[in-house]
């Protein structure tokens, strides 16, 4: 940039020089005449400003997949927090009354093997699989994008480092090293967080390193440079609201893959384990039993499938949205 | 009709794919020392192995000949030069919880078994896959296209897991049509459901995968001028359209063979088939750290290189990736 305003200071003296040069012709104020301008009409006519996130909701409530799938969303947002209070049943310690109690007007879902009641138990493991969930995205997201942001602005040596780290971490098989990871810090839920992160942030940090590397050399970010703009200011103002919706769209589709691991883990065993309740625990105890009692593994299964569907339809809503690359 | 023309290469780039091959095989040999130094520090930090459950009970001296017999009781750093040095000269150790099992012995067992159900996987899951995409996007916009779409978007929601329960209790429980689990070399009607299980998956994956490469060049300049050319539109479909939609897939295709070459670990838990994933799995549930070690970095061995070959073969293919000397990550 520094190259750019030098040539250009250099136009503008030369410039200046070819006007001075010649004898100087002044044209008198009284030349000038208004030709019909009055004031306030040059804003006449325009359409009001929509800023991008009032017209990708715009985009977004046209569309009936995504709201119904947002509403879907909602629906279980709000179960997951009162669900397990709804039938008020003990739903941690065992009663022999209703072992395996097929569902009726007591026990929505039934019961399971140790006679708590299912329905209660599916929306704390809900719960549960959301709140990981939504936990390793979000550390996804943030060292992913903290990474990716240090590699585009220091560049060059540091850049080069990075990246190696970036491509050795990217070639070991994920699920091996979750294994892995489980296996040494024990089945709880923060060795999940630790072992359902460790690999998967790389993804985001490349796309960020991309993203930042492509926005500082856009006209805008370099106008703003050239007027001066502190780099912290061009940050705020410039790099987040441009990152921020490829990083929300990223958070949306990364948490049903998340929902995903947690369930397949906790199946084979190795995820977390009963008496923590999960989605994930609550299918791998009812498999058990699937045979006499399919119910125990159909509703948690419906509720997991459900939740995930709602997130990958509101995902490619939220895409289409906020996508500019989709705008015709 | 004259046939389609190559993209020449320029002079001297031949050189530069050379030169970044050997960068990205000196990385590629850096990446498996990293990846066998890691898992082989994660499993010292293991807290108690497989053997202090064996010795808990015994005297110490009989225990501590166990520990030396397995070379458990030297100190960390000296395990790690040795556990090294087996891995170049390709031994990797006795199991500590099956006494004389060893990785050649397990995968000459177990390998076959994996192998099998993964290709047969692939060529259902990658091969349906294929068609459905390309169909639905050569058909864009009818019922076809809307049902392909669903279908994949649905398939996606259900985990492997819950698929492979439901059908297995559907069609092998319910209708007995197939073995509920077990595994029989000779007898295919036991991989019928694990196949389809483990399918579905690629169906959805590559059924999108193939929808948005070709919809990708669906609007380029060649195709367009492929049918100002007055070629037929099956001409255009398959000379032009497919030929460069399959660059992506094609890129993919390795990675996943790679992966379902090295077992299913959902799949053959829940039909107890007797291949390298469940005893994966059975090996980490018992902390059984020398067949962990081995079977970790055989796995990553195989995927690091089917990564290394799948990026030398990327820019052989497609020529326009460009290599320019200083900048190879882009």
């Amino acid at each position: 940039m520094r190259s750019f305003g030098k040539k250009a200071a250099a136009a503008a003296s030369r410039a200046a020089q070819a006007v001075v040069n010649p004898t100087p012709q002044v044209i008198p104020a009284e030349m000038f005449r208004v030709v019909g301008f009055e004031s306030g009409s040059s804003t006449e006519g325009l359409r009001p400003v929509v800023s991008y996130w009032s017209d990708a909701w715009r985009r977004f409530r046209k569309n009936p997949v995504a709201m119904a799938s947002l509403v879907v969303l909602g629906f279980f947002a709000v179960m997951v927090v009162i669900g397990p209070n709804i039938r008020g049943l003990d739903y941690m310690s065992k009663n022999t009354a209703y072992i395996n109690a097929e569902p009726d007007a007591q026990f929505w879902f039934g019961a399971d093997a140790l006679g708590r009641d299912l329905f209660s138990r599916i929306w704390v493991g809900a719960r549960v699989s959301l709140i990981v969930a939504i936990a390793c995205s979000a550390i996804q997201m943030i060292v992913g994008s903290l990474y990716g942001g240090v590699m585009a602005y220091f560049g060059g040596v540091v850049d080069e480092v990075m990246m190696r780290i970036i491509e050795v971490v990217n070639s070991i098989p994920g699920l091996l090293v979750m294994l892995l990871v489980m296996m040494v810090l024990g089945n709880s839920m923060w060795a999940l967080l630790v072992a359902m992160c460790i690999t998967s942030w790389v993804g985001t940090a490349r796309e960020m390193r991309g993203i930042i590397k492509q926005l500082r050399e856009t006209d805008y970010v370099a106008a703003a440079r050239c007027l001066g703009m502190r780099p912290l200011k061009i940050i705020v103002r410039h790099l987040i609201p441009n990152t921020l919706s490829i990083l929300l769209l990223d958070l949306f589709m990364s948490i049903p893959s998340y929902i995903f691991s947690e369930a397949s883990l906790s199946f084979l065993g190795l995820g977390l384990k009963t008496p923590a309740i999960s989605l994930g625990t609550l299918i791998s105890d009812a498999q058990a039993v699937m045979e006499l009692y399919p119910f125990e593994l159909f509703y948690p299964s419906l509720v997991l499938c459900l939740i995930v569907l709602a997130f990958n339809l509101f995902g490619d809503g939220l895409r289409d949205a906020l996508d500019p690359r989709m705008r015709r | 009709m004259r046939p389609v023309a190559r993209c020449r290469r320029l002079p001297g780039e031949g050189d530069v794919l050379i030169t970044y091959a050997i960068k990205r095989f000196i990385m590629m040999l850096a990446t498996l020392f990293v990846v066998a130094s890691m898992t082989f520090f994660l499993l010292a930090a293991v807290p108690g192995d497989a053997l202090t459950e064996r010795t808990a009970r015994l005297p110490e001296d009989v225990a501590a000949r166990i520990y030396e017999r397995y070379g458990l009781d030297k100190p960390v750093f000296e395990r790690y030069l040795i556990t090294m040095n087996g891995i170049l000269h390709g031994d990797f150790g006795e199991s500590i919880v099956h006494q004389g099992q060893t990785i050649p012995k397990v995968l000459a067992e177990k390998g076959p078994v994996s192998a099998q159900l993964g290709i047969q996987q692939v060529i259902v899951g990658v091969g349906v896959g294929l068609i459905l995409g390309v169909i639905a996007q050569l058909r864009h916009g009818t019922w076809i296209d809307y049902l392909t779409i669903t279908v994949s978007i649905l398939l996606v929601s259900v985990p492997t897991m819950v698929f492979a329960l439901l059908i297995q209790q559907v069609f092998a429980g319910n209708l007995g049509l197939f073995p509920v689990i077990g595994w029989d070399a000779g007898d295919l009607s036991y991989s019928v459901l694990p196949t389809l299980a483990g399918s579905f998956a690629y169906i959805a994956s590559y059924a999108r995968l193939a929808k948005a490469s070709l919809a990708d060049v669906t609007g380029q300049d060649y195709v367009l001028a492929a049918e100002a050319r007055g070629l037929s539109s099956r001409q255009v479909v398959v000379r032009h359209m497919l030929r460069n939609a399959a660059i992506p897939v094609v890129t993919q295709l390795p990675m996943t063979v790679a992966m379902c070459l090295t077992g299913s670990f959902f799949i053959e838990s829940i039909f107890s088939i007797p291949g390298v994933g469940q005893y994966y799995v059975q090996a980490v549930s018992d902390r059984d750290v020398t067949m962990v070690m081995g079977f970790t970095v055989i796995i990553a061995a195989l995927y690091i290189v089917t990564i290394f070959v799948t990026d030398i073969l990327y820019h052989i293919v497609d020529p326009r990736i460009r290599l320019a000397t200083g900048s190879a990550s882009e």
